[in-house]
């Protein structure tokens, strides 16, 4: 693990918004710019919508970014999955108690809401942000966990840093509390309880300096450092012991995945902190922000 | 200062061959790779037919992490085809499709008694395969030691995956990388979720016929699988090294349309900025493009949207420029379909030649442009511009140049 991806003082971007979105459901109503599209989404758009909403109105954005100087990065976690939807697929699938190909294709597949993979695709938290909030710059959207969230805001960062947009969404979002994620983080070893697997999403509007300035923005903060290392290893044999660090709290009681990041941000007051997050796939990141 | 960023090495695995050299035989013999599906047996569902691999690799479970494995064997190996591997740390950029989602395995766990497989690989392939398990297993094998990058912007995500790893690169955040894309969703939950969309086509009857982009009777895309990789370093490391050089890649653009979940933009505008944005990125204008490798889904939208974006790029040059449909002849690969498309892009500019788009018989009047129908033609290429549109309204260019030291 001797790699330094990414180490810099960054003094040309700042912070100038935050928000977040703790539980579910929640509701995105008030960031809707289009109502006919609220039937397709799912808990992870309505999260991340609403995070995206309300940082960008504590940065004075809400409304008013520029469209395609603004650029969306976003980590997403495991695709969530309701065990009732699930249950219908099962239920009309079996024939003699086993699954039926015949029995899928004319009857679970006719059943099943088309509606239910838009909901729970990964891309689409991304869409709903950018249609809700005209996002039309640049975009990296990542996945599953925390070491990805880092990797998107590398990428911003970057961004930011040669003239390539003006603004950054940095967030992530998390469902956790359903079937499928609560399955994935059962079978680990050692198994992650269904208890500590939290909903949430995060975000973080970073700008360049200048551009902060030029529309008079309140500065919120900086992010001073940022450095990511990452150990190769099978994911099937060896996967690395995880744990976040938030100053001196370790090992937080709810696992936010992909959003723990902006959402412990989101959640501090005024201070110096380092953020440092060991994850289950082998990436160690860290960074340290200045808040106002 | 911004470094060049070269291929230096190439792999894919696809419905109409598993070596470069096979698959650009036959992008340029105009094959069909579509079939009726084997993989499974579709019974009633709408759509019975898709281009898959022909595969006789590993077995494992889920075929993209498998596809992926393969590819960045190759192109690794076609990398160090000069003695010497890329040098310093590298990294990977992969776009990955949807977690593999098992119907089998769902009603096991419903059974009673039922316990979990014993060992972790078993485990993690039980139920739901998470996709991220791809960019590990790669990353492990060929011992790249930065932080992988996984996409998921849908259709863009292969062409995602190389923009930003171009980007890596050209910034000297990452001295050499992999990248590309891989999927496989011709699987019953797969194909039943395009089915539900109504996005696949259902001409079962003859199934190389399937796939006709830009043609009138389009009925949808046809579902494809395989993975594409790539090779990027700075071409400092790569003419220090003496490896042979496929091509440069000048530019990258992605962008939002903001528009609709299933349809792009009336006008064409998030393909429009994606497009433009590669070559402002390159610095070079819309004059200096010899080729364009479309989307080309065979899709009713995406077609005709398509071409509006490019005659909008290209202006009066539109009709003088060859466009080619990749996915006419293996089908839509999903998140993988931009990295090997972009591989097609380069093996044609390398050959000298632009492939056909074949299944073009009676063009949509709304798809005028030159798509270079039934047969491949020689066309000398310095510049290609290769692209992925995103459901969702996720677009992505690349824009490649031919290596001429």
């Amino acid at each position: 693990m001797d790699q330094r991806s990414a180490a810099a003082d960054r003094d040309s971007v700042v912070v100038t918004g935050l928000g977040d979105a703790l539980s579910t459901p929640c509701d995105p109503t008030p960031y809707l710019r289009n109502h006919k599209l609220r039937k397709y989404m799912g808990a992870q758009d309505d999260l991340a919508v609403v995070a995206a909403g309300r940082a960008l109105e504590a940065a004075g954005l809400l409304g008013a970014s520029p469209s395609e100087r603004t650029g969306l990065y976003l980590a997403v976690g495991y695709i969530p999955f309701d065990a009732e939807d699930i249950d219908e697929l099962h239920a009309e699938s079996l024939e003699d108690g086993r699954f039926s190909m015949r029995r899928f294709s004319t009857d679970a597949y006719p059943a099943a809401n088309p509606l239910l993979a838009f909901r729970c695709l990964p891309n689409m938290p991304a869409f709903h942000v950018s249609v809700n909030f005209d996002v039309q710059g640049p975009y990296f959207v990542t996945y599953p966990g925390p070491g990805q969230l880092y990797l998107a805001l590398e990428a911003a960062a970057a961004a930011l840093d040669d003239g390539t947009i003006d603004v950054a969404l940095v967030g992530g979002v998390a469902h956790q509390r359903n079937f499928l994620v609560s399955h994935h983080f059962h079978r680990l070893d050692p198994p992650v309880a269904a208890e500590r697997l939290a909903d949430g999403a995060g975000c973080l509007v970073l700008e360049t300096t200048t551009h902060a300035a030029l529309r008079g923005a309140p500065i919120r903060g900086r992010l001073l450092a940022l450095d990511i290392v990452y150990a190769p290893h099978d994911p099937f044999r060896d996967p690395p012991p995880p744990g976040e660090w938030m100053d001196d709290k370790t090992n937080p009681d709810e696992e936010r995945g992909a959003a723990s990041l902006p959402i412990a941000l989101a959640r501090v007051g005024p201070g110096r902190y380092q953020h440092r997050v060991v994850t289950r796939d082998g990436i160690e990141a860290a960074s340290r922000w200045e808040l106002r | 200062m911004r470094r060049r960023v070269v291929v230096t090495g190439m792999g894919v695995v696809s419905p109409i061959g598993n070596t470069v050299a096979t698959f650009t035989e036959n992008l340029l013999t105009g094959v069909s790779g579509v079939g009726p599906i084997t993989l499974f047996d579709p019974a009633a569902l709408p759509t019975r037919i898709a281009a898959e691999v022909r595969w006789d690799g590993p077995p494992l479970a889920d075929r993209k992490i498998a596809f992926a494995l393969a590819a960045a064997d190759q192109a690794c190996l076609d990398a160090r085809s000069c003695g010497t591997r890329p040098r310093g740390d590298g990294g990977l950029s992969l776009g990955v499709g949807l977690e593999l989602f098992r119907m089998d395995d769902l009603v096991a766990s419903r059974r009673p008694g039922f316990v979990l497989p014993e060992t972790l690989a078993d485990r993690l392939s039980f139920l739901q395969t998470p996709s991220d398990l791809a960019v590990h297993s790669i990353s492990h094998r060929h011992g790249l030691r930065t932080a992988p990058l996984t996409h998921v912007s849908a259709c863009a995500a292969g062409t995602d995956a190389i923009g930003a790893a171009f980007r890596l690169v050209a910034s000297g955040r990452r001295r050499w990388m992999l990248a590309g894309g891989t999927d496989s969703m011709i699987n019953p939950l797969g194909v039943a979720g395009f089915c539900g969309i109504r996005a696949t086509s259902t001409s079962n009857a003859i199934p190389s016929r399937a796939s006709r982009p830009f043609d009138r009777a389009r009925d949808g895309f046809v579902l494809g699988e395989g993975a594409g990789i790539l090779v990027l370093e700075a071409l400092d490391d790569a003419r220090d090294r003496g490896v042979r050089i496929d091509a440069e890649i000048v530019g990258y653009g992605n962008s939002f349309d903001a528009h609709g979940i299933s349809e792009p933009h009336p006008e064409g505008r998030g393909a429009y900025q994606a497009m433009a944005r590669a070559l402002a990125d390159a610095g070079v204008d819309a004059s200096v493009i010899d080729c364009i490798n479309a989307h080309g889904t065979s899709t009713r939208k995406n077609d005709p949207i398509e071409t509006a974006a490019v005659k909008r790029l290209l202006g009066q040059r539109a009709h003088a420029v060859p466009m080619c449909a990749t996915k006419s002849m293996i089908g839509h690969l999903i998140s993988g379909a931009g990295a090997v498309e972009a591989i097609a892009a380069i093996a044609c500019m390398r050959a000298g030649w632009v492939h056909p788009t074949i299944n073009l018989d009676d063009p949509d009047p709304a798809c005028d442009l030159d798509y270079v129908a039934h047969k491949a033609r020689p066309h000398r290429q310095r510049y290609v511009l290769s692209n992925s549109f995103g459901f969702g309204g996720q677009n992505a260019a690349l824009l490649f140049k031919a290596f001429d030291a």
